[in-house]
Parts: structure tokens; sequence; C-alpha cells
């Protein structure tokens, strides 16, 4: 049992499923769900063995750490890649059967995202990144209309840039230190990133990045993209991959940038990220659009959390991503029949579908974190873990104020909503239940999610794990690098730059 | 100065330009082909970039004959392998995009961003006005109309 297979197993049965699809209708409407529940045992498997012995690394072709590739399997990437799978395999029976391409492209986006996940080399992440994004462009367009098809172009040229400019970071990186491997450069870095060429190198690899993560200058395609695409789309594309970027990110942070400044840039696009977003949303007419500005929002605060050094910040980022990931899709799903129109089509809602309408509320509740919920708890330790910062106190305090205010604006827009849903005596414009298909993996999550309330003990006692694993960038090196390659060699005389 | 180092300037302005006037190009101009011609730059400067890293003055190929290493030096080959794999993927995307261009001209009949920017904000309710897209204002049920309506 290997960590490739959960790259290899998508990959294969994307490329197989028009040709089974063509054999067979029913084998292939059903050859999704079994590779993606294959892949989710095989991911549970993993997750056992490291449990019990720790991470491991995983060389391609044989080649040992520096020159061949490597996968790096640990609990933080095994977190996210099952995170992923579960998201895609609920999500899955939220969709109309037997869409071929759709469930081709979902299918390359797992693969590419669990390849993102594990990756311990920096090409290969660009590799995956740019596997992940077209199979997303393809997502975009798929609902075959007009704007989709504009969408999804202009989602792709903001895209392509990001991509040449994380290109670019890694050609950087590259011609500094002459190495490509994670742990490798982990070992280097303290030497030769200290500088303003490693910091420039993280700035272009973060706006690269951020293109899918929805950071605050390149996300202008979010608002676009979520109200064309079909909305199981925007579910996975807002709700799940745009944390794959973010892990990257934050392996980059840990691994490379420990002892810099760094994260004091992606604290402050976060900080800009939650602001514009939240008040964005806060105008926002429709409901898809109030759910897509929300997205961007939402994971400002991710960043912010991932911004904080050490594993306090690793154990509020994930927490924050985690709840972001069970709660989005599942407001995403039930907007399928809301959404495309002005938010006053929604009053009276809560009189023709009460279940749908407390299914609302739980999970704008839940975001806005009003405490019983999880999203409470996030939030509460995303600002434990900003108090307890020692270095650059007035940044985090700034922090604190901004996610706190942004509280306050997500507050009133989703408790208007509310309101117009609960209010009004009787629908004024005839309006459309959710389909059961559609209710199906909103309910699904929110039964996860009410699960979280009942497990936070395991659950904080769980993430603090994932999150000390993750922070130990010493146990990276040494169970990635021999120690042949563990001695500072002298720095070549080259001319490189 | 030697010989050398001038070559490393040449290239390292070349490649620098090349991304400059790429970017430039893909933030200045609104025709949707002219920023896909400025992806192209950008990205061929990125390689050239790549090319440039692993390259070693009065070098060979790094090719062993018979397994015997050649005298002279040999230039790095990873970054042309990484080249290699940009390039076809840089292909492969510029290809999807003029494919999402010929679509989208189909459905609106221009290429030009703000044009289209405009028409698909009308279409998902949101007014544009001076280039911005404005929402309107969420009207809320206050309670007064509430109890009329109850009173009813």
């Amino acid at each position: 049992m290997n960590g490739i297979l959960l790259v290899a197993i998508p990959l294969l049965g994307a490329f197989l499923l028009p040709i089974v699809y063509r054999r067979h209708n029913q084998i292939g409407i059903w050859s999704t769900p079994a590779i993606l529940i294959l892949n989710l045992c095989i991911a549970l498997l993993l997750w056992y063995r490291v449990t019990t012995e720790g991470p491991q690394s995983i060389a391609m072709g044989g080649f040992p750490a520096p020159l061949g590739i490597i996968f790096y399997v640990d609990k933080l990437a095994l977190l996210f890649a099952i995170a992923v799978i579960l998201g895609t395999l609920i999500l899955w029976f939220g969709n109309e059967k037997g869409r071929i391409k759709e469930e081709t492209l979902i299918l390359l986006i797992v693969g590419g995202s669990c390849g993102l996940a594990l990756s311990g080399d920096l090409f290969n992440i660009y590799v995956f990144y740019e596997i992940v994004a077209v199979a997303s462009y393809g997502l975009a367009a798929s609902r075959g209309t007009g704007a989709g098809y504009a969408a999804s172009i202009r989602f792709l040229i903001l895209s392509a840039l990001g991509s040449s400019l994380l290109l670019f970071g890694i050609a950087l990186i590259y011609a500094v230190t002459g190495t490509l491997n994670l742990a490798h450069l982990a070992y280097l870095a303290p030497q030769m990133l200290n500088s303003s060429i490693g910091l420039v190198a993280f700035a272009l690899m973060l706006i690269g990045l951020g293109v899918k993560a929805e950071l605050f200058p390149v996300n202008t395609w979010v608002p676009e993209v979520y109200t064309t695409a079909p909305v199981r789309v925007s579910a996975l594309l807002g709700g799940i991959i745009s944390k794959l970027a973010l892990l990257i990110v934050v392996r980059l942070l840990v691994l490379m940038y420990a002892d810099t400044n760094a994260h004091l840039l992606l604290l402050s696009l976060g900080i800009l990220g939650v602001l514009t977003g939240e008040l964005a949303a806060l105008r926002a007419t429709e409901l898809r659009q109030v759910l897509a500005y929300s997205s961007i929002g939402q994971l400002g605060l991710v960043a912010i959390a991932f911004a904080i050094p050490g594993p306090a910040g690793i154990i509020a980022g994930v927490a924050i991503a985690l709840h972001h990931i069970l709660v989005k899709p599942a407001l995403f799903m039930l907007a399928e029949a809301w959404g495309g129109q002005h938010l006053s089509r929604l009053a009276g809602v809560a009189k023709v579908s009460l279940l749908s309408s407390i299914l609302f509320l739980v999970l704008a509740l839940s975001l806005i974190g009003i405490p019983p919920l999880p999203g409470f708890w996030a939030k509460f330790l995303l600002l434990k873990g900003a108090l307890e910062v020692t270095a650059n106190v007035g940044w985090y305090q700034m922090a604190i104020t901004v996610v706190l205010v942004a509280t306050v604006i997500e507050t009133a827009y989703f408790l208007r909503i509310a309101r117009l849903m609960f209010q009004a005596s009787q629908p004024q414009q005839p309006i459309n239940i959710p389909h059961k298909r559609e209710l199906l993996p909103a309910f699904s999550l929110v039964a996860l999610l009410m699960l979280s309330v009942l497990t936070v003990g395991p659950i904080s006692r769980s993430l603090t794990a994932v999150a000390t694993d993750a922070a130990d960038r010493k146990a990276y090196i040494n169970n990635t690098l021999p120690t042949e390659w563990q001695v500072l060699k002298k720095v070549e005389v080259s001319p490189r730059i | 100065m030697t010989e050398t180092a001038w070559i490393y300037i040449f290239l390292y302005c070349g490649a620098i330009g090349l991304i400059l006037l790429g970017i430039f190009a893909m933030v200045m101009y609104r025709n949707l082909i002219r920023i896909i011609f400025g992806l192209m730059l950008l990205e061929a400067g990125v390689n050239l970039f790549l090319i440039t890293v692993g390259f070693r003055p009065n070098a060979v190929a790094p090719i062993l004959v018979d397994g015997q290493m050649p005298a002279l030096a040999m230039v790095d080959p990873i970054p042309q392998a990484l080249v290699l794999t940009a390039i076809v993927i840089g292909v492969g995307v510029q290809a999807l995009a003029l494919a999402l261009i010929v679509k989208t001209y189909q459905a609106y009949g221009t290429l030009d961003t703000k044009k289209l920017a405009r028409q698909i904000a009308e279409e998902s309710g949101t007014r544009v006005i001076d280039g911005i897209p404005i929402s309107l204002p969420v009207p809320v049920p206050s309670n007064y109309q509430i109890e009329e309506k109850k009173s009813k």
C-alpha cells in the first residue's frame, strides 16, 4: 500500500472513464464513486500506518532524496487528501448521473490535489498545480453557457499568469540553491534563502498559489466563476480545492521561511482578503455571489491563521480550513435552487421548505462562529494563537481586530438573509424547493458538522498531533534526506545569480 | 568584464524583459487574443530564465558517451528537463485558452474584456457604472409591512 496509488488510481480512472462509458453505461456511472471509495480506503490505511510508524517518504523510481522526486506522507498532507476525496465523494451524490466529461475532470482534480498534498519536490508541485488548474478551467465552463465560457477564460488568464509567476519563483530558488527537493531546501534555507532574493521568490510563489487560494489581489475570478459554474463545481473549487494551495504555502513557510519575515506577507494578504471579501459580500445581491465573497473572506482567515508561526498557527489554520470544507459546499448545494436571482426572492422560504431553511441557518451560524458550533472553536483557536505571538505583536493585534470586525459584518449579511427567509409571512414570488439530490450532500455535511460538535475533545487532540508533526522541520529533513547530504557543502563557485 | 559575464547579463536582461513585456501586455490590453500573446511572452521569458540558470559557458551537453565523462564542463540538465515540461504545459493551456476564446466570441460577439465583464455582470443582476460593478441594495421586509399583511 503506497502513497503513489492515491495519485495513480484517479488519474488512470480519469483516462479510462470515457472508454468504460462507451462499453457499458451502468458500470461507467458507478465507477467514479468506486474509485473514490477505493482511494479513501487507501488514504485511511495510510493514515493508520502514519499514526503507528510515523511519517514516511516514498522515493520515485528508487532514487533517494535530493536527486530523485519524493512523496512525503505525513498527517497534514493525508488529512487534506482525505478531505478532498471525502468531499468529492459526498458531492458526487448531488450530481446528475452520467455526465462523463465532468466526472473525468473531477477525477483529474482529485488525482492532482492528492499529488499536490503529498509531493516533496517544488517542480512536481508546479506540475500537479497545473493539472488541478487545467481541470478546473474545464469544470468552470462545464455548464456550457456563454457566461460560463467567458468566466472560464478570464479565470484561465489570471491563473496562467499566476502559474508563470510560480514557475519564476521556483526558478529563482533553483538559481540560488541548486535544488528543488523540499527537504534539501529546508536544510539549506537558513544559509541561502534568508535574503532578499529568497523573499522575492516567496512573494512570487505566494501570488502564483494565491490564484487558487483566493488570496487578495488575484481573486477577481471568484465571483464570476462561482455564479456561472454549476453549484457542485463551485462547491468543489471554493470549498475544497482552494485549501490545497494554502497547504503548499504553509509547507513552504514552515520548511523554508521559518526564520524570516515571510509570514508577515501572508498575514497582510490575509487581512486584506478578509476585509474586502466580507465587505463585498455585504453588498452582493445574489446568494451565490454572497457565498463566493464570503469564501474569499474565510480563506483570508485561513491565511491569517497559517501566518502565525509555530504549531498554534497550523492548528488554527487546519481547523478553519476543515470547518470551511464542511460548511461551504453544503451552502452551495442549497444555493442551487435559490441562486440565480435577487436575494429578495428568498423572502418566506421557510414557509415553503422548512428543513432546508433550518439547514441554511445552522450552516450560517457556524460560519459566523456561534459557540456550540465548530465554527466558534475554529475562530477561537485563531484568536488564541494570534494572542500568544511574541514577535511583531502589532501586526497580529491588527489581524485580531480585523477578524472580529469581519465577524460582525458576516453576522450582518447572513442574518439579513435568514431574516428574509423566516420573517415574511408568505413568499411573494414562487420559489423552488431544493431537489432531494442536492439536499442529500448538504444534509450529510451538516451531519458531519454535528458529529464534530460532539467530539470536540478528540478532534482537538488529533489536530494538535497533526500540527506538531507538521511544524517539525528537523523531522521532515531527517525522514527524507540521507545523512550524507546533511553536511553543508562548500557553496559552488559558479556564475549563478 | 569577461566575455562570459556579458553573455549572462544579456540572457538575464532578455528573460526579465520578456517577463515584464508579457505582464504589461496581459494587464494593459483588453483584447483577449492580445492577452494570450502576452501570456506566451511571459512563459517564454520564464523558460529563458530557467535555461539561463542551467547555462555554463564553453560546456557540452550532459550526455555520457561509452560511460566516459567528457573533458569539458557540462551544462546543468535539470533546468532543460523542467523547461521541456513547462513548454508542453504552456502549449496545452494556450490551446485551451484559444478554444475558450472561440466559444466566448460565438456567445457574445466581442473579445473586449471590459464589454464581456459588463455583459456578464448584467446577466447576474449587477449594475455596471463607469466599469465598476455595483450591486443593488438588498430590500428587507420591515416589521411594519409584515404586520400590515398579517392584519389583512
